[in-house]
């Protein structure tokens, strides 16, 4: 019983996608949007509920598979908000999208309980089967407007890339268990040291990487992402951009720090190679993108990459700042994707000509995509700035010890330095672009959108502002992770 | 002679790296999809030898898993193949081309 209490979160969101995937039956179609505010707030009341936890040290569930730390609930919280900004910008895009807008709630809400599993994975057991859920539901996702030749596309695209880097994650998983004997995170920290000079060991922890990478988005696994993130509908690529890049990253630091530690010196250069590159990778190619979804496929390569910078410094200070970074990127993301999804369902397109003269059209979109781009931008005061200020600042930390860093440092502050060519671009085509011969009436945006548009631009400035109560709760975070 | 654990590792390795190239070089969709089942496999069943030879049963239920998963994945990959195929006539990666830059 105490188990399934641990695991309420995740039971409340299962149970919140089956209810509306019944109700999805017997509802009359001008109830379907009744029936999404009525998911996103009971994930504000499951929001809410996440505080009643308070773990002492790490909770185990399930005989060890499943793990309950502030670690874990910071990422669960995480997960959680970009549910319901996810749930809300569906909800308000709905008559766009063709049918069946319950089980895209469902199909959300499934793979956010996926990723909320992710952030307790104790065991390769439960990191596979739950990386699964939210690989397998993405898939539907992306395809979901199937009469869409784009989004079938990106789906089969994101298909093939997918199920082959769970090929890889699952032998590596092999790997591991033959070189191990076991499947659990506890019994794998404390092996013997000779156990972990262990070739196979090594090899199978590389093919977990892959699989990690993968849904990290990181070079040499991020192939799928631009076209993925063209082709998609806007709410799953938001989804895509956040939820299961975050996915990636916190099986990362649990997988580093608290499964194998053996890993944090073997992986340093692999780390700090596959974080130059995917910085210089996405903001080389980000720089001819006319279309804006693409473009946002190719920076969110990049800020793979400056997360990586995070990880890789392998101290308390580098975890905090990706944990801040991501919380960053979420609203950052989450406020460009809304004015997106809108430009799209008024113009059909999103290229930078078809935002030109969005500032006359609509104000509030205008202003959301240009705090948006500033904020990816990295200008202070904004959200952007202060997470790649403090990845920066943990990577001049751990210059003094490993002077490799001092060049990612350098790649990553010209990085910043071309991402400001192509994000300007994108505000100079919103105020000074030249519209075509198209009516340009103004766009008249729906209240649930322009209510999360509204929280997501507040965030934004507030995390900038007042970083404090993230980064406390990050610190939180990453000393239950047994970082000092 | 009885098989050991390095026979059941070589065949499992050939067998991923056979899936490996097939997703590789393979233009159907279909074929491209089968290849990667294989490589799946190959993972099981290097599972179940490990599981034989460390002599626990971890492994084999890891293999459930497996097979669960991937049955649900089989079911999502050809729904999204059939979709393509109705839409274009053709299940080869050449026509998936219409995203470029």
């Amino acid at each position: 019983m105490n188990d399934l209490v641990l695991m309420g979160l995740e039971g409340a969101v299962l149970v919140t996608g089956l209810a509306v995937l019944l109700l999805d039956l017997w509802i009359t179609p001008d109830q379907r949007r009744l029936l999404g505010f009525g998911a996103i707030a009971t994930l504000g009341v499951i929001f809410c509920a996440s505080f009643a936890y308070l773990p002492d040290g790490t909770q185990y569930a399930f005989g060890g598979m499943y793990a309950l730390d502030e670690f874990a609930l910071y990422f669960k919280r995480f997960f959680l908000i970009a549910g319901m900004f996810v749930l809300l910008l569906s909800v308000g895009t709905s008559h766009a999208e063709e049918g069946g807008q319950g089980e895209y709630l469902s199909l959300s809400l499934f793979a956010l309980a996926g990723m909320m599993f992710c952030a307790s994975a104790a065991n390769l057991a439960l990191l596979f089967v739950s990386l699964e859920l939210v690989t397998v539901t993405f898939y539907v996702l992306v395809g979901f407007q199937r009469r869409r030749l784009a989004s079938l596309e990106a789906a089969i695209k994101y298909l093939i890339i997918g199920a082959l880097s769970s090929a890889f994650l699952v032998y590596g998983i092999a790997l591991i268990y033959g070189a191990t004997g076991t499947l659990d995170f506890r019994q794998l920290a404390s092996l013997p040291a000779a156990v972990m000079e262990s070739r196979i060991l090594w090899l199978g922890a590389l093919f977990l990487f892959v699989g990690l990478g993968f849904k990290m988005a990181a070079v040499p696994f991020q192939i799928w992402a631009p076209d993925v993130y063209q082709g998609a509908p806007p709410s799953t690529t938001a989804f895509l951009a956040v939820g299961s890049k975050a996915a990636g990253f916190v099986l990362l630091l649990r997988v580093l720090h608290q499964t194998l530690p053996v890993l944090e010196t073997r992986w340093l250069h692999l780390l700090m190679g596959v974080a130059g590159l995917s910085i210089a990778y996405g903001v080389l190619c980000a720089i001819p993108q006319r279309s804006l979804k693409r473009l946002l496929g190719y920076s969110s390569i990049a800020n793979a990459g400056y997360l990586l910078i995070g990880v890789a410094t392998l101290s308390a200070a580098g975890a905090t700042a990706a944990l801040y970074y991501l919380a960053g990127y979420l609203y950052t993301v989450l406020a460009a994707f809304i004015v997106i999804a809108v430009v799209l369902q008024h113009t059909g397109r999103d290229d930078f000509d078809s935002l030109a003269g969005l500032h006359q059209r609509s104000p509030l979109l205008a202003a959301g995509l240009t705090f948006a781009m500033v904020s990816l931008a990295g200008i202070p005061p904004l959200a952007g700035f202060f997470g790649k200020f403090l990845v920066l600042k943990a990577a001049l930390a751990a210059g003094a010890e490993h002077p490799g860093f001092y060049w990612l440092l350098g790649i990553a502050v010209v990085g910043v330095v071309i991402s400001l060519y192509y994000y300007f671009g994108v505000v100079r085509a919103v105020y000074w672009g030249t519209p075509g011969e198209q009516p340009a009436g103004p766009i008249r945006v729906e209240w649930p959108l322009q209510v999360a548009l509204y929280l997501a631009m507040v965030a934004i400035l507030w995390l900038g502002v007042m970083p404090n109560q993230i980064t406390n709760l990050a610190e939180l975070a990453v000393k239950s992770l047994g970082l000092r | 002679m009885t098989p050991g654990l390095e026979h059941y590792l070589v065949v499992s390795l050939l067998l991923f790296a056979l899936g490996l190239l097939g997703v590789i070089i393979r233009r159907n969709l279909l074929v491209i999809y089968m290849s990667l089942e294989m490589m799946l496999n190959a993972a099981n069943l290097a599972l179940v030898a490990f599981s034989r030879f460390n002599n626990n049963l971890n492994g084999q239920v890891m293999v459930f898993f497996i097979i669960t998963v991937a049955a649900a994945e089989v079911a999502v990959g050809l729904a999204l193949i059939v979709a393509l195929y109705r839409q274009r006539q053709s299940a080869h990666v050449e026509d998936l081309a219409t995203m470029k830059l």
